[in-house]
């Protein structure tokens, strides 16, 4: 291990009075106070993969229930090439930038998944923002890199963006920084310190960084094929970075329980080590934490699997089909942890109070393969939930249905006819209860061009899967 | 037929075919890939990475010169892609298995003969099926 961990528990280096200068919350409890409600959501949305002549683009989506036009799409950011896949997408800067005045949460990094085209959109009119920059996939290629999935801002500013192949869609993938005004920095992380790559969360006060393995493009792009997972093409490691010098420190191999892991968060707390990552295709959900007295007493992470998702027999299917856990969040409370199965069609929530041993709260079975409520206002739902968003009082859960256009096609065909939907739960977090909300539904399927999907979700002033405390 | 489009490269006919019977016949350089040449015509047709790697631009060789092909017959007289399309780079959104049912990636294919091709969305999603169902 590094010196790095010797920084552990260490007290920040920057004040955390109750009047900072930067973006964001000072605490992830100021976030609960001080953030608004969301009134308004920015939903990735797309058209790659489909007939439609059209380019992928950022929906705005009103959620005031005052508002005249709740649950519209009320304004469209259009890219200006087809063919992006827009996933996932971050803000130049959150709450880990609160100390740096004159920052301002104000731009959104929106890659293209399959294009690698990174677009920089001012959200300054929170209701309308603009297309400012475009980086053009051949600037990104030089760098030997491909595939953009998560963006985080690094605390002074600039932005690290999770890369998941090399020039030609193949392994190595790697992370590609911005410098403050948008430009190619270069790659974040000498090459070689891992080969798989897919998402990312980062603790400063401790000085780590984990981050998960999908496959390399050309495998996960053109869809899910099981002889891939056989030829060990998919991935089963945490891998932990010492975050300032941008070095692997450690890896794990969660093993065939670890299959894909995916969307990984650690506590929203500073002073955690905690965190809990998906590994989608083995349905579980593993706890990960750093262990003092481990590794001959000189500390090291652990990973155990806390929650196992059966997979279910369907009557018409000929093998047990996977839940396949796809996204996971943390409350800003770090007191539930939400997630997904896409494919059985269900939402839930653990209580995460003791993290090495959550306890189910309650689930919605709606969507999917399996879900109870296939309709919501008489629009059916066509797939399972997916896309997670929690509001800051972590009393609204949205989500939205889309996982990847092709993996979409696999399991669920209709999505690309009909479009996607966002759905909305009540959440009481004090009595652990999920509640659907069956008068809130955004449907993909009315947009202008034709129906399209939707998969990340974001607020304007911050979120759930989006700050970070340093 | 093939022939020259302009002073500069070759060009062969390739038609686009569309599930719903639809087609478009547009004159495709040597020099260009199928994916530029449509859109050259102003012809939409699906694409991602444009690198070989998604396999977004997945259509699927129906005819050339006039002879149908049939994937997987093993038939000796079935047209050889290889003769018929050349790539600038690497397919490799294509495992061997989808070559040999005769799917190209049209944003790298270069036509080298007159062909007829499968063309939307959907060819891309006959590469991999539901493996529960």
């Amino acid at each position: 291990m590094s010196d790095s961990h010797a920084q552990r528990g260490a007290e920040p280096e920057h004040d955390h009075e109750q009047h900072h200068e930067g973006p964001g919350y000072a605490t992830p409890q100021a976030a609960i106070e001080e953030g608004e409600r969301e009134k308004l959501a920015y939903v990735m949305s797309l058209y790659v993969g489909t007939d439609v002549d059209a380019p992928d683009f950022v929906a705005v989506v009103d959620l005031d229930p005052d508002s005249d036009t709740y649950c519209e799409i009320v304004d469209r950011i259009e890219m200006p090439e087809r063919g992006d896949e827009l996933h996932h997408f971050g803000w130049n800067a959150c709450s880990s930038s609160c100390h740096m005045e004159g920052l301002k949460r104000r731009h959104l990094i929106v890659p293209g998944q399959r294009s690698s085209r990174i677009h920089v959109i001012d959200a300054k009119d929170r209701r309308n923002p603009e297309l400012e920059t475009v980086i053009e996939p051949e600037e990104v290629f030089e760098y030997d890199l491909s595939a953009p999935h998560t963006v985080h801002c690094i605390p002074d500013g600039e932005i690290l963006i999770s890369m998941l192949g090399d020039a030609d869609g193949e392994l190595p993938g790697g992370f590609l920084e911005l410098n403050e005004d948008f430009e190619i920095e270069g790659r974040w992380e000498p090459p070689g310190e891992i080969e798989m790559n897919y998402d990312y969360w980062y603790q400063p006060r401790q000085n780590v960084m984990v981050s998960s393995e999908w496959a390399a493009p050309k495998t996960y792009y053109p869809g899910f094929d099981l002889d891939d997972v056989e030829a060990g093409k998919y991935g089963q490691k945490l891998h932990f970075w010492d975050w300032e010098d941008g070095t692997v420190e450690q890896t794990i191999d969660l093993g065939e329980e670890g299959l894909i892991p995916l969307e990984v968060r650690f506590l929203h707390t500073p002073e955690s080590t905690h965190g809990f990552v998906g590994t989608a295709l083995s349905s579980n959900m593993f706890h990960f934490w750093y262990d003092e007295g481990t590794n001959d007493g000189d500390g090291a992470y652990r990973a155990e699997k806390v929650i196992d998702f059966e997979s279910r027999e369907h009557p018409d299917w000929e093998m047990p089909v996977p839940g396949l856990t796809t996204d996971i969040l943390i409350s800003m409370d770090d007191r539930y942890l939400f997630g997904s199965n896409w494919l059985h069609g269900e939402v839930w929530m653990y209580d995460i109070s003791d993290p090495s041993n959550p306890r189910r709260a309650d689930s919605l079975s709606v969507g999917g393969t399996f879900g109870d409520v296939q309709e919501v206002q008489g629009r059916e739902l066509n797939a399972g939930p997916q896309m997670l968003q929690l509001s800051l009082d972590g009393e609204r859960l949205y989500w939205t249905t889309s996982l990847f256009s092709s993996w979409d096609d696999q399991f669920y065909p209709k999505e690309s006819e009909q479009g996607s939907v966002m759905l909305k739960a009540d959440v009481d977090p004090r009595n652990g209860r999920l509640e659907l909300d069956e008068d809130f539904l955004v449907d993909w399927g009315e947009c202008p061009d034709g129906p399209a999907r939707a998969h990340e979700i974001r607020w304007p002033d911050g979120d759930c899967t989006s700050d970070v405390w340093q | 037929m093939s022939g020259h489009a302009n002073d500069r490269s070759p060009s062969h006919t390739v038609t686009l075919e569309w599930p719903d019977g639809r087609t478009r016949t547009v004159a495709v350089r040597e020099d260009e890939t199928v994916l530029d040449g449509a859109e050259r015509a102003d012809i939409a047709l699906p694409f991602g990475c444009r690198t070989g790697a998604c396999g977004t631009c997945t259509g699927r060789l129906l005819a050339v010169d006039g002879v149908e092909s049939e994937p997987d017959s093993g038939d000796a007289e079935d047209p050889d892609i290889g003769a018929t399309i050349a790539y600038t780079r690497p397919p490799r959104a294509l495992k061997d298995r989808h070559r040999a049912e005769g799917y190209v990636l049209l944003c790298l294919a270069s036509p080298r003969a007159d062909c007829r091709i499968a063309v939307g969305s959907s060819v891309q999603s006959e590469l991999v099926e539901n493996p529960w169902k």
